[in-house]
């Protein structure tokens, strides 16, 4: 006989789920609205300096930080699938899994695509000075 | 009009008859006014989108035949003005949107298989604010105050100092009243999808068209309240003497733009979305197979909805703004072309595979891809910020966004009419005049459009009245303004095809087409109880699924006939699992009274007969207090509100 898991687990499993379909989403959009306006207001306020960090860096950051919570999402939204697609394989015949497998490709084209907007906005920190007009 | 009606086996004639009783609505003048049928509800707003698009039709043809020789005189500039505002307008918010809320409307409850939708009441309210909003813009044109500075409004040429007169007071209080059923139209979708699937239509099996739907919905939460917020500004500017786009003032004129285009760039693919919709809807009849790649297609749905929030700024890119925060939005607007691309492959990769029937919705969705593809190159070109530089306020961005528009939604849209038209009134449409509609269309289209994009590069700016000779723009101007009269002419016969299908067509059979989802298991046009049983979803075709139409049949189960009273069934949000049943309200005033109480207040704020306004503003709270006064049966549970 087996036990399903446990409430607490179920839980974790369903954030965990989650994170790997929309955690390149949320961080793409926490990347677009830390990097944007802080390029923009700190140029317009005539400085390069956020609190003593020089602004390229802090746009740097902002795009390095979210650029490593999506390649987290795309591991979780991998694994899932690769897990779900196991289970299919070996003939379980359970909805729960079915969505699983759906959200699980879902999230890992998902995070690919929005790994590759914040890279290709991300390399822009390379070439331009910050304040270029 | 006639009826074909199949007796579900699974059904007693008893049940049939008090199916028919309990959702019956008499024909009457009061049942014309007071109906919350989804399917009433959703012709009406095709019909009503369908009046509006003709008026704007008709203005561009207005400005076409002013644009079609170099200084000419047909119109005076200040009409010139506000007949290409009115145009911009009116097509995209009271035709593309509500068009789309038409078919949504009528579909998504026969998709999904429910017997209406979640709020039949606030749908009815959403379709009168609509029309009375419609008619509130539109009837400023003849009094010279329709609104004219272009659909977009740009500050500071919005404000009162430099636009004189109730034309901006007309755009602001009118796109602020319209918003009222538009958001309430969109949470209306969400809901119905997500509690009033049939048993067994879990995530994995909702129809393509219901996704785009969906998520449409969920882009119209988000977004239409950066537009409502510009729209009160903008009115308190001009009418109150606040300063958020003065800059004397301390306002910012660049504010107008950043909150207008955080909405304006999402509704492209709110308009476009849906209509994509369709076409994943419709191929499967006319293929013989499901679209494929189903999760790719989804995804790319999502992620289109989710990364058209993060572009806004590609419409600003020649606003002075630093290069490298250029680059973010740049980068975005590269790579919505990569969902949007999976779409078009896997329709594609679907055409292919399957066994291509070559009717007239078909020949729609193939203009659409031709016509979508080539806007969409031209769209990934804006993508690059110094190409953008070159021809931003050109012909050329004329050009661009009615291919995107015309061969992302229209076509759609047109193919949508053919298709479902069987379903809608019963009646089949004649198959030539389809034919010669789609030709003439197609054909119009690109000879008007196509030149555009080279007086762009030639240097014609948008939005110019006329025109000297000598830049040689005039021949390509001639050619777009007789393609211009060929469209309207291909248009025309949809309408007349329309008409000749409701007059003269055939009775057309419940599934006509042989049709993969639920719509086409049911009666043409439906029964209002939508489903005699509502089926058990076993798969992603429904229509195409042996086990699901037993379930209908000898599977029919009392807990999925509902025969007691008006009544649908919730399910659970993922998996559709069944929960409980739930009433549905009957037909009602207060959606009328209420959205009238409104266009009363609307117009009294544009009078500035602000005691009049106070007066509408109480009956709306009376009406909206006596549409949310609990019913007078508290032991029994009603789980929709309405």
């Amino acid at each position: 006989m087996t036990t399903g898991p446990g409430p607490h687990t179920r839980l974790a499993g369903g954030l965990l789920l989650w994170y790997g379909v929309l955690g390149g989403a949320v961080a793409w959009a926490a990347h677009l609205l830390v990097a944007w306006p802080l390029d923009e207001l700190t140029c317009a306020a005539g400085r390069e300096h956020v609190s003593a960090v020089p602004l390229w860096l802090a746009v740097w950051l902002a795009v390095v930080i979210p650029g490593v919570v999506t390649v987290g999402s795309l591991l979780v939204a991998t694994l899932v699938w690769r897990r779900t697609a196991r289970a299919s394989s070996a003939g379980a015949e359970d909805r729960a899994v079915d969505r699983s497998r759906m959200l699980a490709v879902v999230g890992v084209w998902a995070n690919l695509l929005f790994l590759t907007i914040i890279v290709l906005g991300g390399v822009a920190v390379l070439v331009f000075p910050p304040c270029q007009g | 009009m006639s009826t074909t009606t199949s007796t579900a086996p699974g059904v007693g004639r008893d049940d049939l008859a008090r199916l028919a009783e309990h959702w019956a609505e008499p024909r009457s003048l009061r049942a014309w006014f007071t109906t919350v049928d989804h399917k009433k509800i959703g012709r009406r707003y095709l019909v009503t989108a369908a009046f509006f698009f003709v008026l704007a039709g008709l203005s561009a043809l207005v400005m076409r035949t002013q644009l079609a020789r170099p200084e000419s005189g047909v119109v005076s500039p200040q009409e010139y003005n506000q007949i290409f505002t009115m145009h911009g307008t009116a097509m995209i918010f009271l035709f593309a949107t509500p068009m789309l809320f038409g078919f949504g409307n009528f579909l998504v409850p026969l998709m999904i298989g429910s017997r209406d939708m979640a709020f039949p009441r606030l749908n009815a309210f959403g379709y009168w604010v609509f029309l009375f909003a419609g008619l509130f813009m539109w009837a400023s044109l003849p009094f010279g105050a329709a609104p004219n500075n272009g659909w977009f409004a740009y500050a500071p040429l919005n404000q009162v100092q430099h636009n004189p007169g109730l034309h901006m007071d007309v755009y602001a209080l009118g796109l602020l009243f319209l918003g009222i059923s538009t958001t309430s139209g969109a949470i209306n979708f969400i809901v119905t999808a997500l509690k009033l699937r049939a048993p067994g239509m879990s995530l994995n099996r909702v129809p393509l068209f219901v996704w785009a739907i969906v998520a449409t919905a969920f882009m119209v939460v988000f977004a239409l309240p950066a537009l409502n917020a510009d729209n009160t500004m903008l009115f308190l500017d001009r009418r109150f003497g606040t300063h958020f786009f003065d800059p004397s003032g301390g306002g910012n004129v660049l504010l107008w733009q950043h909150l207008f285009w955080i909405f304006g760039h999402p509704d492209v693919y709110i308009i476009v979305l849906s209509a994509l919709g369709i076409v994943s809807a419709v191929l499967p009849a006319f293929t013989r197979r499901g679209v494929v790649a189903y999760s790719l297609i989804v995804l790319s749905i999502v992620a289109i909805a989710i990364i058209s929030f993060g572009v806004w700024v590609h419409h600003m890119f020649a606003t002075g703004l630093p290069q490298l925060s250029y680059s973010f939005f740049s980068a975005a607007s590269t790579v919505i072309t990569i969902p949007s691309g999976i779409q078009i492959f896997a329709w594609l990769a679907t055409m292919l595979l399957g066994r291509l029937v070559l009717r007239v919705p078909l020949l729609f969705v193939i203009g659409f891809i031709v016509t979508f593809v080539l806007g969409g190159l031209t769209g990934a070109m804006f993508a690059v910020t110094a190409f953008d530089q070159q021809v931003t306020d050109s012909y050329f961005v004329v050009a661009h966004f009615h291919y995107v528009l015309i061969g992302g939604a229209v076509f759609p849209m047109l193919a949508g009419i053919y298709y479902w038209l069987p379903k809608i009134t019963g009646r089949m449409y004649h198959e030539g005049l389809g034919r010669w509609a789609f030709w003439l269309t197609f054909a119009g289209m690109h000879v008007t459009f196509f030149p555009m994009h080279l007086t762009g590069l030639f240097g014609m700016p948008r939005r110019v009245y006329t025109y000297r000779s000598e830049p040689g723009w005039d021949g390509w101007n001639l050619v777009s303004t007789v393609g211009s009269y060929l469209l309207a002419l291909g248009l025309l016969l949809v309408l007349v095809g329309v008409v000749h299908a409701l007059r003269r067509g055939r009775p057309a059979p419940a599934d006509p087409w042989e049709g993969d989802s639920l719509e086409w298991s049911t009666a043409s046009p439906p029964e209002p109880y939508n489903f005699p049983v509502i089926p058990r979803v076993h798969s992603l075709h429904p229509a195409w699924d042996a086990r699901t139409a037993e379930s209908t049949t000898t599977g029919a189960t009392a807990e999925r006939v509902l025969s007691d009273g008006r009544r649908t069934l919730f399910t659970s949000e993922l998996d559709a699992r069944t929960e409980r049943a739930v009433d549905m309200p009957e037909s009602s005033f207060k959606p009328l009274v209420l959205a009238g109480a409104l266009l009363v207040f609307f117009t009294a704020m544009l009078l500035a007969a602000y005691p009049v306004a106070v007066v509408a503003a109480l009956v709306v709270a009376a009406t909206i207090a006596a549409w949310l006064w609990p019913p007078r049966r508290p032991d029994e549970e009603l789980g929709v509100a309405s």
